[in-house]
């Protein structure tokens, strides 16, 4: 029996997999203060839902897979530990400088960011390699010890490390590691060249500094979880879900934190391509659009391959922290069904950025919300029905979302209350629509010709809208969309990812230094497939080459499939492959220019699910597949819309809106312009 | 067509709509672009005007690029093109009718209806690595007149029919333009901007009517000018004068040039007037401002000023009266005076004396001064590279700040100068030195440089750098060295530019403002940039703050005693009482 959970802002997850194949899916409040107490609650209700104790469940357990938010939002709330950091001297402000940049730039009221170590805390240490890897200063090793008598004195709690060049020759990192563990053996390190292998020391830095920051939490929570699911009666294995769309055991976390910052949004693309795979939209590029209560996530898939970023921020590009590590590439923007819809002065409505968030949450919630919200919106329209939201597990309160959408959107605008929740719909489909249109063509991907994965809760309510806007003709909400990150953790393999900083150019390759990094990668992605042991079912390495046109700033990756290069000809391919993946990007290729290698990075999976496919458990629940209700619409008014239950559809009918279909954990609207069927895959595909 | 009136709702989607095209053409240039200038200085952007040449919608860019002249370039493009078809590009970079300076070569096409009709103007403009001078500069302050200068002009030429290149044209500039691959790559990155931004807007006119975004362009408009006055109303009234000197400059008087401008605030109008006619006479140098830059230059002074969420198009500029005198170096330089430098050094000089000005206005208004570039840390360094004997030629951005501090929080700090607004990117110091034969020996800022107020001004930065084996030259134009950034409202002046050469002794020698220096092995270079001024009274600010910047090394106890009144314990905490009694 395997468990795969993910905690969000607003709910934590869970999908449980029992021996036999069945998959079902349960819902439960994220509790913010203990958030192992949400994952709790949503194993008991699985529990019951199967007539078990909540131990015996459990007892049965072979896996747990947990996402968690817990390293990001100490970060945010800057509950991380006291940590220091050491840099090469007369280079102590890296993490002030950054790398520059700016958004807003007529807006003097957001102060410069501080960096992530204070001043007070980084030390110069006295040493110098060059970009070749000579030491042109060697250590100073008095100074040093000086230096860590002061960390001892300043009662630092983690160290970090990064040194000019350090991935090119790591000598020096190396041995402040060993000189930091025998004083101070219990004070957890970062070293830059293993943390982050690449060649920007800002990035470098800061990835080594949030990752020393987030040992001693990261071990301490997952201890916890660890221990009270052990002590609830599990004995199977705890999987912690990675940034690059992965799994690793909660025992290894602790060593490299920086891995599973971003846990969880980066499982929904996964989901996303096994989804649109199913269907037989294979061969399409796939956009994953996963709403939350306060943000919406959209990641990609590109010719099957998930797009990766080392530019994942926590919080505003240019104002928070940039992690630095690679990710998959996900972008957040500040939309959701608890976005507040205002009116301002000159009389235009905005929605947006701010939130209600879960609490106070939106008017209809009777939490003590006041402003109105998207999901308040989607109430009054009739989209939501009060009664059955959450399965009936939550009672809506529609006359208060009326009053407050009258009062703060209707009657500034002079327009109906009907009128005034379209237009919150409108303008929330349209501030996601441009997010999408932001990340796509950045990736270069034209999503007129992607198929639109709707991912979350509330993504049902105007994702036909959104799909409709950017102009593909495929939809999926997929059957088990509300909970996507967490399908995903379910088909998600154990994974590791190793990386090394190089240079090369294809106008002088040296293919010896690059064959023995390739060598040394597939080494170590080799040792992991062995300690993973008999349980990898399949194990699978992929190798990517960071590159670039000569002179270029922005890296793109690049899948290199080759395994040693043997002569010209390998190098010649490896140009051709990279002008093709540029072209496909960018448009453009230049095939004037070398091409650049400035890093390697290795990914090794080890598949250990028996079996592919994750199709929800049905019970057919004797629904009345002929209720009706009114519905709104811009096109066509107040409607009699008719109802579907998503559980009780037949497969492969083509159905013309408007419809509402509703299941315990989503509602998916389609007004009268659009089609929609039910697959044999359990997805609801959408004609728009 | 006037009966068509949208509610707040309409007008916010419509223009999220003309938003995400401008974006979707910036990072399209971005992501294509070639040259550093363009993808690591972001040096360039992207905008629709109507066609009746207002400024309609603009990308995030530096500020000096996109206020003022985008509506002039496509006058002119109108002017000299009278019948307009779809698939025509125009290159425009002329600073007499409409463009910046030259290097911001830009590529405007007109948004041609199914009918035949001219509906919009989409604009690209993207600061060139060359643009043909006769010295491989794109900032050439010492250009006696256009001719010294030298760069390829184009007042609004054909570049494009059909959605075909003119190839006459491309030749031309093939031929006079330095390394043109680069030049070509760059051009269709911006062809691909402007295309991808026609296509858009097409698509949008075929599904709203266009007689229904001539209502929302209206109706924008309004709305915009209604924020602006709303946010000028909440400025205090009066009449102010605000100045702001810029270092003697070669082609310049021995005292340098003092920039003068006149702000009127008349917040029962809604109105602010900025006169800028009382300034020097266009000198012989690449120095003067086109009106493009005088205009946007007076105009960013306003707009750091106010409520930053007010949209910067037609419409708020009509609540900005702006005046210049013809032949005035900060009004409209008439052919053949060159204005090679006119996005930067008196353009800075310009909006800083407007937010100074109204600094003095009264209290919370304004911003301090903004700190002057180029100091060589963001030089242009040139030689052979003798690890592969290869020529190098490249402008580096190792370190700048000059954040002014603003009556609501300290600088941002790492803001290159008012004009630019910190969007340009630093470069790392492994990627400088990958691709340079240099080596950073130091970087980081200098100690109680920081501009002193309640709310601070950025500190200098200081770089060390000097080649790691052969030689090299470097050269830049370095301002703010006698004219340190002024701080306002009782804020004191943040840290003045410098600059040094250190020989292999241990001695140092120091350079002129605006050099090309050669630089042997052994020597290094060290250059301080210009901080920024504090906005208030440093004895505001709060103690704990100040204990911090102590603690962290940003300025000595002392300091923090003599200058912000705060007296710190042995351990470093703030002493309540005696900081009490010294602040009085």
């Amino acid at each position: 029996m395997r468990f795969a959970s993910d905690t969000g802002g607003t709910f934590t997850d869970l999908v449980v997999e029992d021996d036999d194949g069945r998959v079902t899916m349960y819902k439960a409040s994220t509790v913010p203060s203990d958030p192992v107490a949400g994952v709790v609650a949503a194993l008991e209700l699985a529990a019951t839902d199967r007539g078990l104790s909540l131990s015996t469940m459990l007892a049965r357990g072979d896996v747990f897979i947990h996402g968690t938010t817990h390293a990001i939002n100490a970060i945010i709330t800057g509950r991380t530990a006291r940590t220091a950091l050491l840099v090469t001297e007369g280079h102590k402000d890296i993490l002030v400088f950054r790398e520059g940049g700016r958004v807003e730039p007529f807006n003097h009221t957001v102060p410069f960011p501080k960096p992530y170590v204070p001043r007070a805390l980084t030390f110069e240490v006295p040493e110098r390699v060059i970009y070749n890897g000579d030491v042109l200063k060697p250590l100073d090793e008095e100074v040093l010890l000086n230096i860590i008598a002061q960390l001892k004195a300043e009662n630092v709690e983690a160290v970090a490390v990064c040194l000019l060049w350090s991935t090119i020759n790591a000598v020096h990192e190396t041995r402040i590691g060993q000189l930091l563990k025998q004083h101070l053996p219990h004070v957890p390190v970062s070293l830059s060249h293993a943390v982050n292998p690449t060649l920007r020391e800002f990035r470098r830095a800061s990835s080594a500094a949030i990752d020393a920051s987030l040992k001693p939490l990261m071990g301490k929570y997952l201890g916890s979880l660890t221990d009270r699911l052990k002590d609830a009666g599990f004995l199977g294995d705890v999987m912690v879900l990675t940034s690059a769309g992965g799994m690793m055991a909660a025992d290894y976390v602790s060593d490299a934190p920086i891995r599973v910052i971003n846990s969880g949004p980066s499982m929904a693309p996964i989901a996303g391509r096994y989804y649109a795979a199913l269907d037989s939209f294979k061969d399409r590029d796939v956009i994953v659009a996963d709403t939350g209560g306060t943000t919406y996530d959209i990641s990609l898939v590109r010719g099957g391959h998930i797009p990766m970023t080392r530019e994942l921020w926590i919080g505003q590009p240019t104002r928070g922290h940039l992690v630095g590590y690679p990710s998959v590439d996900v972008k957040s923007v500040g939309a959701g069904g608890g976005s507040i819809a205002r009116v301002d002065s000159g009389g235009l409505l905005h929605v947006g950025p701010m939130s209600a968030g879960a609490v106070p949450g939106p008017v209809c919630y009777s939490r003590g919300g006041v402003e109105p919200t998207v999901t308040d919106a989607t109430v009054v329209l009739g989209y939501l029905d009060p009664d059955f939201f959450l399965g009936g597990a939550m009672q809506l309160d529609k006359a208060a979302a009326e009053k407050a959408i009258k009062e703060k959107v209707a009657d500034p605008l002079g327009i109906s209350v009907e009128g005034a929740a379209w237009t919150i719909i409108e303008l929330a489909t349209e501030n996601m629509v441009q997010a999408i249109a932001d990340i796509t063509v950045a990736q270069g991907i034209d999503p007129a010709q992607a198929v639109l994965i709707g991912g979350g809760g509330a993504a049902g309510l105007n994702s036909t809208f959104i799909a409709r806007r950017l102009g593909t003709d495929t939809l999926i909400i997929p059957e088990m969309g509300a909970a996507l990150s967490a399908a995903g953790a379910m088909m998600s393999d154990l994974t590791a990812e190793y990386a090394t900083s190089l240079f090369t150019s294809t106008a002088h390759f040296d293919s010896e230094k690059v064959n023995n990094a390739l060598f040394d990668l597939r080494a170590q992605c080799d040792a992991f497939a062995r300690r993973a042991g008999p349980k990898a079912l399949k194990t699978d390495i992929s190798i990517t080459a960071e590159a670039r046109y000569e002179n270029q700033v922005w890296d793109i990756d690049m899948p290199l499939d080759i395994g040693r290069f043997r002569s010209d000809d390998d190098i010649l391919a490896l140009r051709k492959a990279f002008d093709a993946a540029h072209e496909r990007i960018f448009t453009v290729r230049d095939e004037t220019s070398a091409v650049e290698i400035v890093g390697l990075r290795a990914t090794v999976k080890c598949k250990l699910r028996v079996g592919d496919g994750l199709r929800l458990d049905s019970r057919n629940s004797a629904a009345d597949d002929r209720k009706m209700r009114k519905v709104y619409f811009a096109d066509s008014g107040w409607t009699d819309t008719k109802l579907y239950r998503l559980d009780s559809m037949s497969d492969g009918q083509d159905i013309k809106g408007p419809a509402i279909i509703e299941s315990p954990f989503t509602t998916i609207v389609v007004d009268g312009r659009g089609h929609f069927r039910r697959t044999a895959s359990g997805s609801i595909v959408i004609n728009p | 067509m006037t009966d068509i009136n949208l509610n707040g709702a309409e007008l916010a989607i419509l223009n999220s709509r003309f938003e995400g095209v401008v974006r979707k053409m910036a990072n399209t240039l971005l992501r294509t672009g070639r040259s550093g200038v363009l993808n690591r200085a972001k040096d360039f952007s992207c905008c629709i005007v109507t066609k009746d040449s207002d400024l309609l919608a603009a990308a995030e860019s530096l500020p000096i690029h996109v206020l003022a002249g985008p509506d002039m370039m496509a006058r002119t493009m109108k002017e000299y093109h009278p019948d307009l078809k779809r698939g025509d590009a125009f290159l425009h970079n002329s600073p007499y009718h409409g463009c910046s300076h030259p290097a911001d070569l830009t590529l405007l096409a007109p948004v041609v209806d199914d009918d035949g009709v001219h509906r919009f103007t989409v604009v690209a403009k993207a600061h060139q690595a060359d643009i043909g001078n006769s010295e491989p500069t794109t900032y050439m302050g010492n250009a006696r007149d256009l001719y010294h200068e030298g760069a390829l002009i184009f007042p609004a030429v054909q570049v494009q029919r059909d959605y075909n290149d003119i190839n006459d044209i491309i030749r031309m500039c093939e031929i006079r333009i330095r390394v043109p691959g680069q030049w070509r790559g760059d051009y269709l990155a911006m062809v691909g901007a402007v295309r991808i931004g026609e296509r858009e807007i097409l698509s949008i006119g075929q599904e709203i009517g266009w007689d229904k975004l001539d209502a929302f362009t209206k109706q924008w408009f309004d709305y915009s000018e209604s924020r602006m006055t709303d946010a000028l109303k909440s400025l205090p009234a009066g009449s102010v004068h605000g100045s702001s000197t810029h270092d003697p400059f070669p082609g310049m008087p021995p005292e340098g040039v003092t920039i003068k401008a006149q702000v009127i605030s008349k917040p029962n109008e809604g109105r602010i007037t900025v006169d800028l006619t009382d300034n020097v006479d266009c000198l012989p140098c690449g120095m003067n401002l086109s009106e493009a830059c005088a205009r946007t230059a007076a105009m960013i002074g306003v707009f750091n000023s106010v409520d930053h969420s007010v949209p910067k198009n037609a419409g708020s500029f009509r609540r900005i009266d702006v005046q210049l005198r013809y032949g005035c170096i900060a009004g409209i330089t008439p052919h053949p005076f060159s204005c090679s430098t006119a996005t930067t050094n008196i353009a800075d000089r310009v909006a800083n004396s407007v937010q100074t000005a109204i600094a003095d206005l009264g209290p919370n208004a304004g911003m301090a001064e903004v700190g002057a570039v180029i100091a060589p840390s963001a030089g242009v360094i040139s030689g052979v590279d003798s690890r592969n004997g290869k020529a190098f030629v490249n402008q580096v951005f190792l370190a700048f700040s000059g954040g002014a501090a603003s009556p609501h929080t300290d600088a941002w700090i790492t803001t290159a100068h008012v004009g630019n607004a910190g969007m340009c990117c630093i470069d790392g110091v492994e990627l400088d030195e990958l691709y340079h034969p240099i080596l950073v020996k130091k970087r980081g800022f200098v100690a109680d440089s920081e501009g002193a107020g309640q709310f601070i001004g950025g500190p200098s930065t200081i770089v060390e750098f000097g080649p790691l084996v052969g030689d090299f030259d470097i050269g830049y134009g370095s301002d703010g060295h006698i004219n340190a950034p002024k701080g306002v409202a009782g804020g004191a002046h943040g840290g003045a530019a410098d600059q040094f050469l250190q020989h292999s002794d241990g001695s140092k020698t120091r350079l002129d403002a605006c050099a090309l220096v050669h630089v042997k092995y052994g020597e290094t270079i060290v250059a301080i940039s210009a901080g920024g001024g504090g906005y208030g009274d440093p004895a505001m600010r709060d103690p704990e703050a100040v204990a911090s910047a102590v603690r962290d090394g940003w300025i000595t106890s002392d300091r923090a005693t003599t200058v912000y009144k705060v007296v710190l314990n042995t351990s470093g905490q703030v002493d309540n009482a005696a900081t009490a009694a010294m602040r009085g």
